[in-house]
């Protein structure tokens, strides 16, 4: 499938919005036409011309060629097709995605799948903070779609989700899982502290956790059919992203008591 | 095996391997079918469960739902990488299937031990998997929406018994494909029938499901009694031939029926022409003499499957 190619011309110098970047929103724009599409910027009024050399056709994907820690909202209400950055990416990568995947070769900072909806995120590096959390005023987090983090993620991980799911091959940090709703977190490298804090239904599973509440109780060991669903799940969409399918029985924590606690830890080995 | 065909355009009858094949059809009728994937900690327990499924599930009149065992399937292809099998829920339309699932999945997949129940039927129409059977979790159940699906957990004594939300249903469906079978030996005609409906069942997307997939009672619509919408066709009942006007050969003392119903009217079809290949291939050994097909003259249903274009 044919690539839009937008490459890097030199690190910015300044914070950018590239959320009108998307396939949707540059459909049936010609090269010329979205070298003067403006992005929002934090000082300095740009265009797209300004900061990538574009080039290639849209054919339902956009890669950029470069990426930085400045390029905010990337991917932002992707409603299909697929976006690559060669790079890192800045804060809300992915917010209210719809549809359609976002990958990026390198990390991705705070906010990334703010309140995303659906589609696949995968992040070959790390995450910042507050992955799959609303801003301030919203109701929700995350609300469908999947997320594959290579790398660590950062605290208050999945606040308010209600549904999809996010996924660390390595440790997600502490606080993750604050008053969430639903929806399955699996951090392979185990969680922070405390995570679950007002959790109200919703799964974490993973082999450890540095400190735990005291709102949690132990249910026991169980051969859950709705862990082997998730692991088959997982192998068929995201293949090599996938974690690796668990050994035995997990130990199974219900929590947070200190609301309805119908949500679940599963430490598995 | 080599076989024999021969054509008597006289009295358009076709003969294979001495057994005739009559120049009629079977009439059948447009259904609705689910299709449910129960699975359980191992094969025996996951054909147990869908074998309680599907019991008292012969006829739509009286049963209310027409069931059966499609296939059994492997655990790579389940969704929950368990041993499984696949059961089909025919009624008249989706309306009248889903009660029929509601009860089906509460009293005989939800308690069998070890049990899963998850959509068997890929279909842009969906009906209600789940409605009343995770209610029995007075209010411990929890969803988990996995992908596009959603799928309930309710705790029981084993463990959670887990049924996803919906189940495809199609209005494709077709019911009561049938092959009848005469001959001159009780013992060799139930082997023959029983080596046809083993072949149909190797045919993926029909059930045949009556007792072992094989009817000894064919009716007919109608009775001298007031209230009973069917009765024994009298025409099909060796021990009446010298009593009442008979469809019978002289020699015939026993005559046998599969029932066949599909998700699809090609389905029907295959499923048809894999029984008669499998009474042809035996031939007229074991004491079959013929192959019939029951139908009600051509007006009642849409769907006609000709023998002689199954041959």
């Amino acid at each position: 499938m044919a690539e839009l190619i937008l490459r890097l011309k030199a690190t910015p110098d300044q914070r950018l919005d590239l959320k009108s970047l998307t396939p949707s929103r540059l459909a049936g724009l010609t090269v010329p036409e979205i070298e003067r599409l403006p992005i929002a910027t934090t000082r300095t009024q740009v265009t797209v011309g300004d900061v990538f050399t574009v080039s290639g056709a849209l054919g339902g994907g956009i890669r950029f060629d470069g990426g930085s820690d400045r390029f905010d909202f990337i991917g932002a209400e992707l409603a299909g097709g697929t976006i690559h950055v060669d790079g890192d990416v800045g804060a809300y990568a992915g917010r209210r995605m719809l549809a359609g995947a976002l990958s990026v070769s390198g990390n991705a900072g705070a906010h990334l799948a703010s309140a995303m909806d659906g589609g696949v995120i995968t992040i070959a590096g790390t995450a910042g903070d507050c992955l799959g959390a609303p801003r301030r005023g919203e109701r929700f987090g995350m609300t469908g779609g999947t997320v594959a983090v290579q790398g660590s993620i950062g605290e208050r991980t999945g606040d308010r989700m209600r549904r999809g799911t996010i996924i660390t091959h390595e440790t997600c940090g502490a606080f993750a899982a604050s008053r969430m709703m639903g929806g399955t977190i699996w951090a392979v490298g185990g969680f922070g502290d405390y995570p679950g804090a007002l959790m109200r239904r919703g799964t974490l599973i993973a082999p450890h956790v540095t400190k735990m509440l005291s709102t949690f109780n132990d249910c026991g060991v169980h051969d859950l059919v709705v862990l082997q669903l998730m692991e088959k799940h997982f192998k068929d969409t995201l293949g090599s992203l996938a974690p690796a399918p668990t050994s035995g029985p997990p130990k199974k924590l219900s929590g947070d008591t200190a609301t309805v606690g119908k949500g679940e830890l599963l430490l598995i080995s | 095996m080599a076989s024999d065909t021969v054509s008597d355009p006289k009295n358009e009858t076709t003969e294979i391997n001495g057994v005739r094949i009559d120049d009629t059809f079977a009439e059948a009728f447009g259904m609705s079918a689910a299709g449910v994937i129960i699975t359980a900690d191992n094969a025996k327990w996951a054909r147990q469960a869908a074998i309680t499924m599907t019991g008292f599930g012969t006829s739509v009149i009286g049963c209310g739902a027409e069931c059966g065992i499609d296939y059994e399937i492997a655990p790579k292809d389940t969704p929950d990488g368990r041993p499984g099998v696949r059961v089909l829920v025919f009624g008249f339309a989706p309306d009248s299937v889903t009660p029929q699932l509601k009860n089906r999945v509460g009293q005989c997949v939800l308690t069998s031990p070890g049990s899963a129940c998850f959509n068997g039927l890929e279909s842009d129409t969906k009906i209600k998997l789940s409605a009343g059977v995770r209610y029995f979790g007075d209010g411990w159940q929890t969803s988990k929406k996995i992908g596009n699906k959603r799928f309930w957990r309710v705790p029981v004594m084993d463990g959670e018994f887990v049924i996803e939300d919906e189940v495809g249903i199609t209005t494709e469906g077709v019911g009561g494909g049938n092959l009848i079978i005469h001959g001159t030996d009780r013992v060799g005609l139930l082997e023959v029938t029983e080596a046809a409906v083993a072949a149909i069942g190797d045919m993926p997307d029909v059930i045949t499901p009556f007792p072992g997939g094989i009817v000894r009672s064919g009716s007919k619509v109608g009775s001298k009694y007031k209230g009973v919408v069917a009765s024994t066709n009298n025409a099909y009942c060796p021990t009446l031939r010298g009593t009442t006007e008979t469809a019978l050969d002289d020699t015939t003392v026993v005559v046998l029926e599969i029932v066949i119903d599909g998700l699809t009217s090609k389905a029907v079809a295959d499923a048809m022409r894999a029984g008669l290949k499998a009474v042809t291939d035996q031939g007229a050994a074991k004491g079959v003499t013929r192959v019939s097909a029951g139908n009600y003259g051509g007006n009642l249903g849409q769907f006609h499957y000709h023998l002689k274009d199954l041959i």
